[in-house]
């Protein structure tokens, strides 16, 4: 199988060194670039399957790169901040980032967010639109959603909300993008209603709504879908 | 005075005609007497000329004459009706007097409240222009001393700000209960229930009248609104810095934080993948981890002492050990440390011989240091050289590190010997963020200065002077 081609962009030459050599390690092919003007002109030659992005650089800073590169290229990018960024990490993840992580990092938590990210890219084929977890199951195609047998009756948003995680299973939906999704153009601040809906959503599917399985929270960014389709373990 | 003279004059000069005139008309000639003593003497005088004129005018013009005994029944009348008129005369004028003086008195009132609510309003809030105030009060009352006590605004305690006329602190603060010495005026400066100050005023004049007490009460009521608008505006500029330093903290802290979890980030980076099992790793790739998580280990300790440092110079608590110091010296083995550190570069030294400074031996080798590896670092990124000069002039030797870089915008000069300042987000930070803060910090210590040039052609300067100290040969 090729090896997958990832692109680490980072202005502090040790991190980046340090990605770069660890990535490698792990047979992939890795390209780096110290800054968003860089990296862009790599982008373009060598393809990458996935981004590996610092915000916080010179010349054209990470939520830059985003816009841009988005308007090109559908490849995923996983964000790398401090946690003093939190803003512009949400800003990224609404320009289309797909995920982050918190530096300092373990290179473990960077290999199980990179495994998942890439998998999901090369996911093809139909989406899968039944999931299980427990005695629940969902089957978005037959519109139905049953727990040990019975079937759960769900509002009209409660679905639509559902639809919008189960849609990118393990990918970190921002707040956001969810309320414009669901609510439409106008909610897109309106956490607290999303908020609602979701506890009201895990009281009616998951098992334990305190320790969701299902749908997960990244607090003060957004919500993720945890459960994988069909026969697939969870992500992370 | 004027009651007896007027009418011992009239008396002389009416006398030699008596015979000629009526008695009646005679009697009125006394009434301008009574009117100018009572118009310019007030009542009193007033009432002399009147019983004055009487007396004469029965003695000397009612017949028989030069006796008291009244010769006709008529003449009685006559005599007590120009009694009962000059008196009634003398009165009216006196009343009319008074008002007229009154009026005087509350003008003359107003004008002294006017001019001191005036120089209230232009007060310049402090011990100054609170000085200049009671100099001009007591100069407009005739007081010779007076002392302002202001509330403290921490202990809450009145304390005497301003005396004048006087020695500071000789006014006592309460009443002298002693009967002997003179009574001081006590007036409180207070807002609502409030006391914000005391005014105590002391002198060598009269009592102050009631007219001057309603004064110095406005007076000192406008006083106090003074007081108050200056605390409120002092309190006000207190919370703006307060905010201001505030912020400062806080871009200091977010930076200080960004800067020490970098290098944490690259170790925890390379430390965890080196542990990961099972992966095959080439050994220099290894050496090369380690070598990366040594020197960031080294540039983690390198920020840490810096901003031990920087703390320990902002908080006062760094004092330079001064001494002759051999400039070559310290130069020198500044220049063959970046030497090795940048084998490429190229460093040209050109000093003065035997110069000798007054500075902190370890003070001036990190200002070097620093100044030096700036510029190094400015060189390696554009293949250029580094120049370091030193020149002695009279009283001072001015040290210069001279690169051919982009230079310093003259805009952010004097900002960049702040912390953690950075030309721009978009530039990469080249060292700590705190090497030149610190470095000034060293020079204020030794009394030294640093500041930025150009470098003719291009280019930063970044130059330092110190206090020579003249060698005496032989």
């Amino acid at each position: 199988m090729k090896p997958s081609r990832i692109l680490v962009v980072d202005d502090e030459d040790h991190i980046r060194a340090a990605v770069g050599r660890a990535l490698d390690a792990r047979g992939y092919l890795v390209e780096q670039a110290s800054d968003g003007d860089a990296a862009l002109t790599v982008a373009s030659t060598f393809e990458p399957d996935l981004v590996v992005l610092d915000l916080n650089m010179p010349v054209l800073n990470g939520l830059e790169f985003t816009r841009i590169l988005r308007t090109r290229s559908s490849v995923p990018i996983l964000v790398l901040s401090v946690r003093e960024d939190a803003t512009d990490k949400v800003a990224a993840l609404d320009l289309g980032a797909d995920d982050y992580l918190t530096k300092p990092f373990s290179i473990d938590e960077l290999m199980a967010r990179v495994r998942a990210l890439l998998r999901r890219a090369s996911a093809t084929g139909p989406r899968s639109l039944q999931f299980a977890s427990d005695d629940v199951v969902i089957d978005l195609d037959a519109h139905l959603v049953t727990r040990a047998g019975d079937e759960v009756r769900l509002t009209r948003t409660e679905w639509n909300l559902l639809e919008a995680l189960s849609e990118h299973p393990g990918k970190l939906l921002t707040h956001r993008w969810l309320l414009e999704r669901v609510w439409g153009e106008g909610y897109a601040d309106d956490v607290e209603v999303l908020r609602v809906f979701i506890s009201q959503l895990r009281r009616k599917i998951e098992k334990e709504p305190g320790r969701p399985k299902i749908i997960g929270t990244d607090p003060g960014v957004g919500y993720r879908w945890l459960l994988r389709p069909a026969g697939e373990e969870p992500v992370s | 005075m004027i009651a007896s003279v007027g009418t011992a004059a009239l008396t002389a000069g009416l006398l030699p005609l008596r015979s000629d005139i009526t008695p009646l008309s005679k009697g009125f000639g006394y009434l301008p007497v009574v009117v100018a003593a009572a118009a310019i003497g007030g009542l009193g005088p007033g009432v002399l000329a009147s019983f004055a004129g009487f007396v004469t005018f029965n003695f000397f013009f009612l017949p028989p004459y030069d006796t008291f005994v009244i010769g006709r029944g008529e003449y009685v009348v006559v005599l007590f009706v120009f009694l009962g008129l000059s008196l009634l005369i003398s009165a009216l004028l006196a009343r009319l007097a008074e008002r007229a003086e009154a009026a005087e008195a509350r003008e003359h009132e107003l004008r002294a409240l006017q001019t001191l609510s005036a120089e209230l309003v232009a007060l310049v809030p402090g011990p100054e222009g609170y000085e200049s105030l009671t100099s001009n009060l007591i100069e407009t009352f005739g007081f010779t001393s007076a002392a302002l006590f202001v509330q403290d605004p921490g202990s809450r305690e009145l304390r005497e700000q301003v005396a004048v006329g006087c020695e500071p602190g000789t006014t006592p603060l309460h009443r002298e209960p002693d009967p002997t010495k003179r009574p001081l005026e006590h007036l409180p400066l207070s807002v609502g229930a409030r006391v914000l100050g005391l005014l105590v005023l002391q002198g060598d004049r009269d009592p102050v009248t009631p007219a001057e007490s309603r004064v110095l009460r406005a007076f000192c009521d406008q006083f106090a609104l003074a007081l108050e608008r200056d605390r409120l505006l002092r309190s006000a500029t207190e919370a703006e810095v307060y905010r201001q330093s505030d912020q400062v903290r806080r871009s200091l802290l977010a930076a200080v934080s960004h800067d020490l979890r970098s290098p944490l980030a690259a170790i925890k980076a390379s430390v965890t993948d080196l542990l990961g099992d099972g992966i095959q790793r080439n050994p220099d790739v290894v050496r090369e981890a380690l070598q990366s998580i040594d020197n960031e280990a080294d540039r983690l300790n390198a920020l840490i002492a810096n901003l031990l440092d920087m703390s320990r110079i902002e908080g006062g608590m760094l004092r330079a050990q001064l001494e002759g110091v051999d400039l070559a010296e310290v130069l020198s083995t500044c220049v063959d440390r970046i030497r090795l550190q940048y084998p490429e570069l190229e460093v040209k030294v050109s000093m003065d011989d035997a110069s000798v400074v007054r500075a902190d031996p370890v003070f001036l080798d990190r200002i070097c240091t620093n100044l030096l590896e700036n510029a190094a670092k400015v060189a390696s990124a554009e293949a250029g050289s580094v120049e370091v000069e030193a020149r002695a002039a009279d009283t001072t030797t001015t040290i210069r590190v001279i690169d051919h870089g982009a230079g310093v915008p003259h805009s952010v000069r004097e900002q960049l010997f702040y912390p953690f300042f950075r030309m721009s987000e978009r530039q990469p930070r080249l060292g700590t963020g705190l090497g030149l803060a610190i470095s000034k910090g060293f020079l204020d210590l030794m009394n030294g200065e640093i500041w930025i040039e150009d470098t003719p052609g291009g280019g930063a300067t970044f130059a330092f002077s110190l206090p020579s100290v003249s060698v005496v040969a032989g």
